[in-house]
């Protein structure tokens, strides 16, 4: 049972919150929706859901028409980066309460409610009131919620944005290992987020939204090793990519008075407004390196993101230790050259080190 | 935190209490123990000579009572379902809202002995324009003057009156209400009718309790649509307990009596009140 979307487009002020959406999502999969806040990954989730009315565009749904079917009736379910519960109702009642709404026997319910919980890890609260329950577990309940129902499709709308660190890291890695085994077969997993690194992990095909528009579609593996654009690099990578306006002659790729020799898919690119593309952990520190002047150092968890000026060139360093740099220190860098891209000025990909994107 | 003037600055407060509650009721109390009337005016000691009166030899302020627990209770249920029907459908997004909205508040800001005389003009028996329209139909029901019929005069205009309080309250906590849960019901497959019973009304549970308490607080007072439809009649057939206490008080005279009935009333009205509050908690809140 496939869910096709064609030409989806919502409107509500004078900007697009979805622009001509097109998507074929087949049973069984997991879909990872990427896009920074504000792209339409909401918008485009509630619309699956039927909370949204698309201005115009059709969802087929196991060849009926989604967007007559109402809400209740869709057999969707969701859940929220807001952790929703009825506050209301107990933990075991929230779980329970898709099932009610169905005429399910009492027996079965408590079964299907207790299987959840143990899948979210919350055996023994089922009497606790949702209002002493921590963030996290909130969202596990909501999540149990969505589980219990066995839809054909499952939203989770950046589920783990408004956690703590640890908690995400925690939480994240409990999806994982539910999306690989737990889920049936004919169930379509559609996961919002706007950090790369949860996409990367989740491993599914991925559609890059930008301001209400895909931009690109594909297995993550692609979309981080060939971004189709400057935009899906700097949305598929935390930090972004670096950008680096350059030019290539003589076989040197040349900017701010840095003379780097061009790896063989960059050397015949000789155009003007080349735009040279390189991940924060593909330049490293290097006693014989080219020098640029720090501008600001942060430590995050074990890494350290330098950020780096030289001339009117600005980039970001990431190095997996703690270091300790002060403001208008110099420091020296290397490029890992070879793992370069290359733009052209209308933001297209030039070139990736993973080959053509033609071929 | 100890500080030495602190009974100084209680003391306005305090002293307001004393003079408009505190007083009142000793003074009550003390003038239900006396056999003032217009006779014998003054602050005699009989006793308990009045509650012995009351509780042996006085069935007419009992059946006032039961008529003013069925006329309350009946009243405000009305009002509640009414009310929450009319506020439910203001709330979602329908045309003309805010005019809705003013419109069922516009029985609020009238006078209810005035607007009593006009329904007393309306349900009059031959000149009355709602007659006049039944006359169609061939009947022309005593609408002040059956004893049974009268009584549900005064709950249709009671409920006329007093609905759009409810539905204020009722609004309001409609519109304090999280939009979470009602996302997360639609998705969870609850239709309208579903998600209304079980999301919308448990979680305007606490907001009805306090609505219901509220106007039975004020539907048991209920004096001025009595008096000024029917005057108690046909007979005593209307006649409720405060009307009735009114009666022997300031047109009989007999304050001594009247405030024993009033002392009573009271204490019976604290009681059945925290017992209704208890038994709508338990029943709406599942606590």
């Amino acid at each position: 049972m496939d869910l096709v979307a064609n030409n989806l487009s919502y409107k509500p002020d004078d900007q697009y919150h979805l622009n001509e959406v097109s998507f074929n999502f087949r049973e069984g999969n997991l879909y990872t929706i990427l896009g920074r806040t504000l792209s339409g990954k909401t918008t485009l989730l509630k619309t699956i859901a039927g909370l949204l009315t698309p201005d115009s565009g059709e969802i087929e749904f196991d060849g009926k028409n989604f967007l007559k079917i109402p809400v209740w009736e869709r057999n969707v379910a969701m859940v929220y980066q807001q952790f929703i519960n009825y506050p209301h109702l107990n933990v075991f009642e929230n779980i329970a309460f898709p099932l009610k709404q169905r005429k399910i026997d009492k027996s079965i319910i408590k079964e299907k409610v207790m299987d959840a919980l143990k899948s979210v890890g919350l055996l023994g609260y089922e009497n606790r009131k949702i209002q002493e329950l921590s963030g996290g577990q909130q969202q596990r309940v909501s999540l149990a919620r969505s589980l219990v129902k066995n839809a054909k499709i499952l939203l989770l709308d950046e589920p783990l944005v408004n956690l703590d660190y640890k908690l995400r890291e925690q939480l994240r890695e409990e999806f994982k290992n539910l999306f690989s085994k737990g889920l049936a077969d004919e169930t379509i997993l559609i996961y919002s987020t706007t950090d790369p690194r949860e996409t990367m992990e989740l491993n599914g095909e991925v559609i890059v939204l930008d301001e209400g528009k895909v931009l690109q579609v594909g297995p993550a593996k692609e979309i981080f090793e060939n971004p189709n654009s400057l935009k899906v690099a700097e949305i598929s990578n935390d930090p972004p990519m670096n950008i680096i306006e350059a030019k290539i002659s003589d076989n040197q790729i040349r900017f701010e008075g840095v003379d780097v020799e061009a790896p063989q898919h960059l050397s015949k690119l000789t155009e003007d407004g080349l735009k040279i593309g390189l991940r924060s952990s593909d330049i490293e520190l290097s006693e014989n390196g080219h020098e640029f002047e720090v501008e600001l150092a942060e430590i995050s968890g074990s890494e350290t993101l330098l950020h780096l000026k030289r001339g009117n060139t600005k980039i970001i360093v990431s190095i997996e230790e703690v270091l300790n740099f002060k403001i208008h220190d110099k420091v020296k860098i290397n490029f890992k050259i070879d793992r370069a891209y290359a733009f052209h000025a209308d933001g297209k990909l030039a070139s990736s080190p993973f080959g053509d994107l033609n071929g | 935190m100890n500080f030495k003037h602190k009974y100084f600055f209680l003391f306005p407060g305090l002293f307001v209490l004393i003079g408009i509650l505190i007083f009142p009721i000793i003074f009550v109390v003390r003038l239900s123990l006396s056999g003032w009337n217009s006779y014998n005016p003054g602050l005699d000691y009989i006793g308990l000579e009045n509650y012995i009166r009351l509780f042996t030899d006085d069935p007419r302020f009992w059946e006032s009572f039961f008529r003013l627990s069925f006329l309350s209770v009946t009243t405000v249920i009305l009002q509640y379902v009414i009310g929450f029907a009319l506020a439910h459908m203001v709330w979602k997004d329908i045309k003309f809202k805010r005019f809705f909205r003013v419109l069922f508040l516009v029985p609020m800001m009238t006078t209810p002995v005035i607007m009593t005389v006009i329904w007393r003009t309306f349900f009059h028996e031959s000149l009355g324009p709602v007659n006049d329209l039944l006359s169609v139909f061939g009947v022309a029901p005593k609408w002040l003057t059956d004893p049974v019929i009268a009584k549900f005069t005064v709950i249709i205009v009671e409920v006329w009156q007093w609905t759009p309080f409810m539905f204020l309250l009722l609004l309001a906590g409609l519109l304090s209400l999280p939009k979470e849960p009602f996302l997360a019901a639609a998705i969870d497959g609850a239709s309208p009718v579903r998600k209304f019973i079980y999301v919308t009304f448990p979680l305007m549970a606490p907001i009805s309790i306090g609505a219901i308490i509220i106007r039975l607080i004020e539907a048991s007072k209920i004096m001025d649509t009595v008096y000024v439809l029917t005057s108690g009649g046909p007979g005593t057939s209307t006649e409720t307990s405060s009307f009735y206490i009114f009666i022997k008080g300031l047109r009989e005279f007999q304050m001594g009596y009247a405030a024993s009935m009033s002392f009573t009333y009271l204490i019976i009205m604290i009681i059945s009140l925290t017992i209704i509050a208890k038994v709508l908690t338990k029943v709406l809140l599942k606590e």
